[in-house]
């Protein structure tokens, strides 16, 4: 007989009602799209279209190029840095860079690298003084008649995406490395392999990047989605003869031809086939290539169980033999390093990724203020805040971008919680891949789903279609950032609060919550910026009827509003990172007060007390 | 030492503790008279630890429990286990790392007036030798010190029984002792029934209370 039966099928009834309350819009978007992309004439009409296999082939290259760079600078990053204090300055400063937006970064970077940016301002401003003793000409008088910004190769927008990813790969994997379990084991794997007289960076690459790559796969999978289907950054930083095919299907799809609409669901649709594609490319390439892989690692993993092994049996000295014969055959000096991965080569790998992520962030600030700025002037003539007063005269942009972003992240936070509090460990297993569906899927092709769901449901083109389409956009990402210290979270807590006569509700209230308060804070902001950033489905659900920062920044990045443009990227970046510097005050560690004498009881008191305690 | 015609406060009637891959322990019989230790030992993945979660309600999902459970006359294994009054104290300390030490133990004391709880919590921090410590950080605290909160804790309740599982595991000898005779002490002298689960022959506080768990 079940104890609690009652709660037992009142949690399943509330679990069962919020997977409807998400998968049912969800399945129905999919339906929908799904229904859009069946016509044969379409699919015909996109074969015959000329543009369609370049496109196709920029956005293959494009994606996987920028999904590679990030990888590697990710895998490079952690390698140089994690277990020493770089590591923690560098999770300190993951916030700000998550905080601005892709769209924001492309505009910031187009500010710095364009002919006439900061850039090659700066660079005249060096080079001109001994321009005419060198003789060569650098002393431009006019912007370089060079293509740096929508290069017809791709490579800004390959840029921009691999340096907004590499924060998202860091962030996911600091979540992986921050579980209790998986953190406890790797260090105590890591320790080991240095004491079989690997070098910190080698049993890295050893013991710790293949376990941990094989938990990054599903966020690698977002981001070679992302990158592969993304429309906003690929509108301002990537080539536009042809553009990607994203941008093509959605330029198709905005169309007020039915026909070219129909073939733009067709180009999503193919692009969905070719994500899918590579994703299975992937899995068959991992299982294959686990042989290769074993037999690379096998030296020192194997070293290392015999290691675990003999520990196991309770044999130091065994142990202590390990250590000593092996650190004195093998790089004895790198044990003196310890876990300082790599020196200064490290500091400047996060060197750089800070330095980026500022000179953008530099450049969006700087740029919403120029005002008069002639080629090659390193500094403008005048500054200005026209541009911000423009931002404040659109207040219902504000507004609208802030009340979005607010109300959307709050629900999917009360969402997630409920579903990881409610839901039993197999059904969060089982619909996974439904709920990260929107991750997973182009953007192109969701907007599509989402579009025809708010038409289907009489939503479209109103507040509450457009707030729907939010939350079902930030859902994932803030289940994603939850699941992983909830899951980490010490079950045997709840044991140990129950024993104490404690309810499960004053178990989550006072323990439970209180204890997770910087990941739920954090997962808010998350969600708060995914909503901020969201360009597709605010276009597309809002019918354009709604302007929030980001549809007006990419709006503007084709124009000639440098400082507008700036501003409202500037604001697309700011009120996210308000919004994480508020995650981080509210999700701060308690200060505990120097240990100092509490006043006991009287003596006679705690005598009677203890009586009565016993 | 409880005389053997106390009368039994905790009783275990274990026909089959399942888990999803077979059967784990199977007829079992328990009775612990109060202010008794109980030791169950045996190997690893013997059950041990399943057994205290059956009793105290806290086991993992996908496991069963075919038994009953009595305190004090009263069947336990049907009620949720807030209400069960078992306390619990494992190997690790568990203290609640966001809460200072004082914090840890009002969470255990039962609903009352504040003044008188906070007196009850810091006459226990005062009988486990830590009266200096209400406002400290778990974190800042040692290993042994840690476990004498646990135990103040878990007293603080007023369980009826306590399921013991290696609480003295990580410490050392000295500190194994002094733990071994603050826990025993606190159950004898409050009358509580006691379940030990332990690797070490030199926790067993009753020869005549033991099961060897195959």
């Amino acid at each position: 007989m079940f104890p609690t039966s009652f709660a037992f099928a009142r949690k399943h009834l509330a679990a069962l009602l919020l997977a409807a309350a998400v998968g049912l819009p969800l399945l129905w978007s999919l339906a929908a799209a799904a229904l859009a992309g069946l016509d044969a004439t379409a699919w015909t009409a996109l074969a015959s279209q000329p543009q369609t296999a370049p496109a196709l082939w920029l956005s293959l290259y494009t994606g996987l190029a920028a999904t590679a760079l990030a990888l590697a600078g990710t895998a490079l990053l952690l390698a140089h840095s994690f277990g020493t204090p770089r590591w923690t300055r560098l999770l300190g400063r993951l916030p700000a860079m998550l905080a601005l937006p892709h769209a924001a970064f492309a505009i910031g970077l187009l500010l710095l690298i364009a002919p006439s940016g900061w850039l090659v301002r700066t660079g005249v401003a060096l080079v001109a003084p001994f321009d005419a003793w060198l003789g060569l000409g650098l002393a431009l008088d006019a912007p370089p008649a060079w293509q740096s910004t929508q290069d017809p190769w791709g490579l800004g927008l390959i840029a921009v995406l691999a340096l907004k990813e590499i924060p998202f790969l860091l962030w996911t994997a600091a979540a992986q490395l921050q579980r209790p379990d998986v953190a406890r084991r790797l260090t105590l794997e890591l320790r080991l392999a240095q004491t079989l007289g690997y070098s910190p960076r080698s049993a890295w690459w050893r013991v710790a990047w293949p376990q941990l790559l094989a938990r990054l796969q599903a966020p690698l999978l977002a981001v070679l989605v992302y990158s592969l289907t993304v429309v906003d950054v690929a509108l301002i930083a990537g080539p536009s003869t042809p553009p990607t095919l994203a941008v093509l299907a959605w330029q198709w799809l905005q169309d007020a031809d039915p026909a070219r609409n129909a073939m733009g669901a067709a180009a999503a649709w193919l692009l969905a086939a070719v994500v899918t594609t590579l994703a299975l490319a992937g899995l068959l390439a991992q299982r294959y290539g686990r042989g290769w892989a074993a037999a690379r690692w096998a030296r020192g993993v194997a070293l290392i169980d015999e290691v675990k092994v003999r520990q196991a049996q309770a044999d130091p000295v065994a142990a202590a033999m390990t250590c000593t014969d092996t650190a004195r055959s093998r790089s004895a000096p790198t044990q003196a390093a310890a876990y300082g991965l790599g020196g200064g080569r490290a500091g400047g790998g996060t060197g750089a990724l800070t330095l980026a992520y500022s000179a953008v962030a530099a450049a969006l600030a700087l740029g919403s203020v120029i005002g008069v700025w002639p080629f090659p002037d390193l500094w403008p003539q005048a500054w200005t805040w026209q541009a911000w007063h423009a931002v404040a005269d659109s207040a219902p942009v504000v507004w609208t971008t802030l009340g979005l972003a607010l109300t959307s992240s709050a629900a999917a936070l009360l969402w997630a919680v409920a579903w990881l509090e409610c839901a039993p460990l197999a059904w969060q297993r089982r619909l996974q891949g439904l709920l990260y569906l929107p991750l997973l899927l182009p953007s192109v092709l969701w907007a599509l789903g989402l579009h025809r769901l708010a038409l289907a449901w009489g939503i479209d083109g109103n507040i509450t279609g457009l707030w729907l389409a939010h939350i079902l956009c930030v859902l994932p990402y803030v289940l994603l950032s939850l699941q992983g210290p909830y899951g980490g979270f010490d079950a045997r807590l709840q044991a140990v609060a129950a024993s104490l006569g404690r309810t499960r509700w004053a178990f989550v209230w006072r323990i439970k919550w209180p204890m997770l308060r910087a990941a739920l804070a954090a997962s808010f902001a998350v969600g708060f910026a995914v909503s901020v950033a969201q360009y597709l489905p605010t276009l597309y659900v809002g019918a354009g009827r709604f302007g929030t920062a980001t549809t007006e920044a990419v709006a503007l990045a084709a124009g000639g509003q440098r400082s507008l443009m700036a501003a409202f990227a500037a604001l697309q970046w700011l009120l996210p990172a308000l919004v994480f510097g508020l995650a981080a005050w509210a999700g701060r560690a308690r200060r505990f007060p120097a240990p100092a004498r509490v006043a006991p009881p009287a003596a006679s008191a705690s005598k009677k007390l203890s009586h009565t305690l016993q | 030492m409880p005389s053997p015609s106390t009368p039994t406060l905790l009783q275990i009637r274990l026909r089959c503790l399942r888990t999803p891959a077979g059967v784990l322990l199977h007829d079992l019989a328990i009775d612990v008279p109060g202010g008794a230790v109980h030791t169950v030992m045996g190997a690893s993945g013997a059950g041990k630890s399943s057994l205290l979660a059956a009793v105290c309600g806290t086991l993992d999902e996908g496991m069963a429990f075919d038994g009953t459970v009595h305190l004090n006359g009263q069947r336990t294994d049907t009620l949720p286990t807030h209400q069960r009054r078992v306390g619990l104290l494992l190997q690790d300390d568990l203290l609640f790392a966001h809460l200072s030490v004082l914090e840890n133990l009002l969470f255990a004391v039962p609903a009352g007036p504040q003044a008188g709880r906070r007196a009850q919590a810091l006459a226990a921090l005062a009988e486990v030798e830590l009266p200096d410590y209400a406002n400290a950080n778990p974190a800042t605290l040692s290993g042994g010190q840690r476990a004498r909160v646990a135990l103040a804790r878990a007293l603080l309740a007023r369980p009826q029984a306590l399921m013991l599982d290696e609480p003295f595991a990580k410490l050392d000898a000295p500190l194994r002792q002094r733990m071994r005779e603050l826990l025993f002490g606190a159950v004898a002298a409050r009358g509580i029934a006691a379940v030990l689960v332990t690797h070490d022959a030199a926790d067993v506080a009753d020869t005549q209370r033991l099961t060897h768990l195959s």
